[in-house]
């Protein structure tokens, strides 16, 4: 783990030397005051991140609320086999997948390339408007945005149709939500609308600290703006970025289910119904909290193995890593 | 990193340590609830009628503005009873399961849904012995339904007098789920409207002549509400009630075979999705019904510009009030019994019987299980259940000349604009925890039980309904409907009445042919009308891969199950 308090020598210690031992109760008794400041974060860890795991139990047992936990009937993996051997969890892993890699790719390119040329906007006052109007959407609840979109979208009177008939490139309304194979590209495009503004201000965050020696040194050296767009500035947030995106991998199958969940319909259904609204609808609404945790356990280990899987890549390649 | 390790398992210890003081702190606080037991008199059962009693009732609904039977009717009933209640309310879902955990039970228990846990964990009594003797007027109410009390097929005890549902309850009115506009009606000389066809003629020629409101809109032909659950009341219930099917959920049941159909493998049902994508063929369906949300289906409803709506209407009914608020009575709506052909009778008010279900039952801590039945009895008699729905005589209610029973105006006044004072301070309607009768039933005296009856319905029309009703010749919508007697009643109550276990195979299966047809329906009405058949086959023909024959025994079982209980004859 990589932390800020780097250069305090790290005891390295075999148990067994009595010596090495000792240096690091000396250690302790150094730092107690770090070490008893960071127990209740440790504590609230613990309690909210690590006793829950208990629950995962449930997965390999059916169930019942009102009988305790030595009366519960133990049924190994008959809920993962019941899961794998379901074609509807493939379907909704699919759209899980295809979703997250589409707002993947999205949201690791839009927000840049927008941070980006905004840091290269010399007026400060213009930079704020600009910044600050686009990250309002993110403030909006996807209840809104979703009543939004299907009102802009509206075959009987929205504003898209409405426009593409005016110009001439279509000669009737096109039902844009009611067409399923478009709803992945629809998703990650109002998503991208309201979050672009708020992920772009991390990255301009990192390059306001741009050491600006860096660019007057390349202005010398005769570089463009392009140019030190390409040298100076992404190298310089690179790190940001890596950082950003081995957790955003991490985070692919827990997509949530809100704003498909608000933006599909029945039209749609075969594509916007997600991995999170099949554990709701298939699991605990079924009263089948077994097999909603062992979906849940699924997402758990499939997302750990993709973190460390990314990490591990990162490390190779680039030398950046989260862990 | 050993570091870590180490400073972690300290952790570990140390909270595992907190969390196991939490619980048995938990533990203490559930075993001290013993102490609210009466400790009554239990040698004269029943005999004293009015001694003063306690008993404990705990109730998984609470009852708002409950004031501990201080109010009008409650003191009345304890004069005439004796009893007084002790209430408790359930605060969530855990309430019965803990009890169950505790092992300590109140005296009356209104468990809703949760029933099945207390008679599994043996915490009620059966109430069968105590009804022959100290029931009569609860023998009275249930009268011919006494069988549908039985616990299970292999259980006959009686643990819980139903109370939730209301005997031989009328419907006072109906709306159904075809509706048209008045002034559609009055621009095409209020047609006959008895089939689909009818309807959409009535719409479409309408529409041709009017192709947009006084204020410039343009008119929407049909439209209704197919997001999430919303297709089953919208867009697949119809399809039932149009072809002279009763509502059974998403099954049909042979009344003479019970056999169990998925109701969208009756062949006539076919016919009307063929109706539903003729309708969306000719421009007359709204090009958004399937993707427009719930606020943008009542919005445009309470613009007044769509000329039919197909939904139940509680749906809407926001919508419509919206119209009424603007005056707009000409755009509300008229209901009417549409069915496919002629051939085919609406169902809607075929009587499932009295289904039993929710209501109250006796715990084994009961001191005097024989007081209990008599104060329940008391609520179920005619005395009861006239103070519980109209109040106390001379105070809330009078009976004018010709012996009709009136609330008095200002009582009425003070019900309609202030009902939480006026049911905290008279408890009319707290108290109908046992027995008792629906709206449109009548009393000794020729009145009814409750404050419901038709002419009141009626009162509450707008002139435009008024005038439409006269049109065709009638003074409720519910007159346009076969009526309850044309039907015999249902053996088997109503299909999504019935007890399954929600992670049974069926529950499963069924959620599983929700999905796919949730999915294919909305996809076979849009689809163009000469790929019809072949998307039907294919619908038919992917339920059948999916298990749709299996669902049906599976449920079969379960209505047969409950015919017998209920002692029908199933061959």
């Amino acid at each position: 783990m990589k932390h800020s308090r780097g250069n305090q020598p790290l005891p390295v210690l075999p148990a067994a030397s009595p010596a090495r031992r000792n240096s690091f109760w000396k250690t302790a008794l150094q730092q107690r005051w770090l070490y008893l400041m960071s127990i209740p974060f440790i504590i609230y860890v613990f309690i909210f991140n690590y006793l829950p795991l208990w629950g995962w139990t449930y997965a390999f047992q059916n169930y019942k609320p009102h009988l305790s936990f030595s009366e519960q009937q133990w049924v190994g993996f008959e809920h993962f086999v019941r899961l794998f051997s379901d074609d509807k969890f493939y379907q909704v892993l699919r759209n899980t997948l295809a979703m997250s890699f589409l707002g993947l790719i999205a949201g690791f390119t839009i927000p840049i390339i927008f941070a980006l040329l905004l840091n290269e906007v010399r007026s400060s006052f213009f930079k704020r408007f600009v910044q600050t109007v686009s990250y309002l959407p993110h403030f909006v609840s996807w209840v809104v945005v979703a009543s939004l979109v299907t009102t802009i979208l509206s075959v009987d009177g929205g504003v898209v149709n409405d426009l593409l008939m005016a110009i001439g490139i279509i000669d009737e309304p096109i039902n844009f939500m009611g067409k399923g194979s478009w709803f992945w590209y629809i998703l990650t495009a109002v998503d991208q609308w309201k979050e672009m503004g708020w992920s772009a201000i991390i990255y301009l965050a990192a390059m306001a600290g741009i050491d600006p020696e860096l660019y007057e040194a390349a202005k010398v050296d005769g570089a463009g703006r392009l140019r030190t767009m390409w040298n100076i500035t992404l190298p310089s947030i690179r790190s940001t970025i890596i950082v950003l995106l081995i957790m955003s991998i991490g985070h692919l199958t827990t997509i949530g289910f809100e704003k498909q969940f608000l933006l599909g319909n029945n039209l749609t259904k075969e594509y916007s119904d997600v991995l999170d609204l099949y554990a709701l609808n298939y699991g605990i609404q079924m009263g089948r909290y077994s097999f909603g945790t062992a979906i849940g356990v699924f997402n758990s280990v499939v997302s750990i193995i993709l973190l460390l899987v990314a990490n591990g890549v990162m490390k190779r390649t680039t030398k950046e890593s989260i862990m | 990193m050993k570091k870590a390790v180490r400073l972690i398992t300290i952790l570990c210890i140390i909270s595992s340590l907190l969390v196991l003081a939490a619980c048995g702190s938990n533990n203490g606080k559930n075993g001290n609830s013993a102490s609210n037991n009466p400790s009554q008199n239990s040698e004269n059962q029943g005999q004293d009628g009015l001694k003063p009693i306690t008993f404990t009732w705990f109730s998984a609904d609470p009852v708002s503005n409950w004031n501990n039977m201080q109010d009008m009717v409650g003191k009345e009933i304890t004069k005439k009873t004796g009893v007084t209640l002790e209430a408790q309310f359930a605060m969530d879902a855990n309430a019965i399961p803990l009890m169950i955990a505790s092992g300590e039970y109140p005296d009356l228990i209104s468990p809703k849904g949760d029933a099945a846990k207390l008679v599994n964990a043996g915490a009620l009594i059966d109430l069968r012995p105590y009804l022959e003797e100290y029931g009569p007027n609860l023998l009275k109410v249930y009268g011919q339904y006494m069988d549908r009390l039985s616990w299970s097929k292999d259980d006959d005890a009686i643990y819980i007098l139903p109370s939730l549902n209301a005997v031989d309850h009328q419907y006072m009115d109906i709306a159904g789920a075809f509706h048209i506009q008045h002034e559609a009606l009055k621009a095409t000389n209020y047609p006959e409207i008895k089939t689909v066809k009818d309807y959409e003629n009535a719409i479409k020629s309408f529409l041709e002549k009017n192709p947009t409101t006084a204020d410039g809109q343009k008119r929407v032909g049909i439209t209704f509400l197919a997001d999430g659950w919303r297709i089953m009341i919208g867009v697949t219930n119809p399809a039932f009630l149009t072809t002279g099917a009763p509502d059974d959920g998403e099954v049909y049941i042979d009344p003479e075979t019970y056999e169990v159909t998925y109701h969208y493998r009756r062949p006539e049902e076919k016919e009307y999705f063929r109706w539903l994508n003729h309708i969306n063929d000719i421009g007359l369906l709204d090009p958004e019904a399937f993707t427009q949300k719930e606020d943008q289906y009542k919005a445009k409803i309470a613009t007044g510009r769509v000329v039919g709506v197909i939904d139940q209407d509680w749906g809407f009914q926001d919508a419509v009030n919206s119209l009424k608020s603007e005056s707009k009575f000409e755009q509300t709506y008229a209901h009417f019994p549409v069915t496919l052909n002629e051939n085919y009778k609406d169902h809607q008010l075929q009587s499932s019987g009295f289904m039993g279900g929710w209501g109250i039952g006796i715990s084994v801590d009961n001191p005097d299980p024989a007081r209990a039945i008599q104060f329940l009895d008391f609520l179920a008699s005619e005395e009861g259940q006239i103070l519980n729905n109209w109040g106390i005589e001379g105070e809330h209610y009078y009976y004018d000349d010709q012996g009709v029973r009136r609330i008095y105006p200002e009582v009425q006044e003070l019900k309609n604009n202030d009902p939480a004072t006026f049911t905290k301070e008279t408890g009319i309607g707290f108290y109908g925890i046992s027995a008792r009768y629906g709206d449109g039933v009548k009393d000794s005296t020729g009145n009814y039980y409750t404050t419901k009856w038709p002419e009141q319905v009626i009162e509450n029309y707008s002139s435009v309904e008024k005038e439409t009703l006269s049109k065709y010749g009638v003074n409720r919508w519910i007159e346009l409907w076969p009526q309850a007697d044309e039907f015999p009643v249902k053996a088997w109550g109503a299909a999504w009445d019935l007890p399954v276990p929600s992670d049974s195979d069926y529950a499963i299966l069924a959620q599983r042919m929700q999905e796919i047809t949730w999915q294919r329906i909305p996809q076979i009405i849009l689809a163009d009308p000469s790929e019809f058949d072949a998307l039907w086959d294919a619908y038919m023909q992917e339920l059948i891969n999916n298990g749709v024959e299996k669902m049906e025994d599976e449920f079969e079982v379960y209505v047969k199950d409950r015919v017998e209980l209920w002692g029908g004859k199933v061959n």
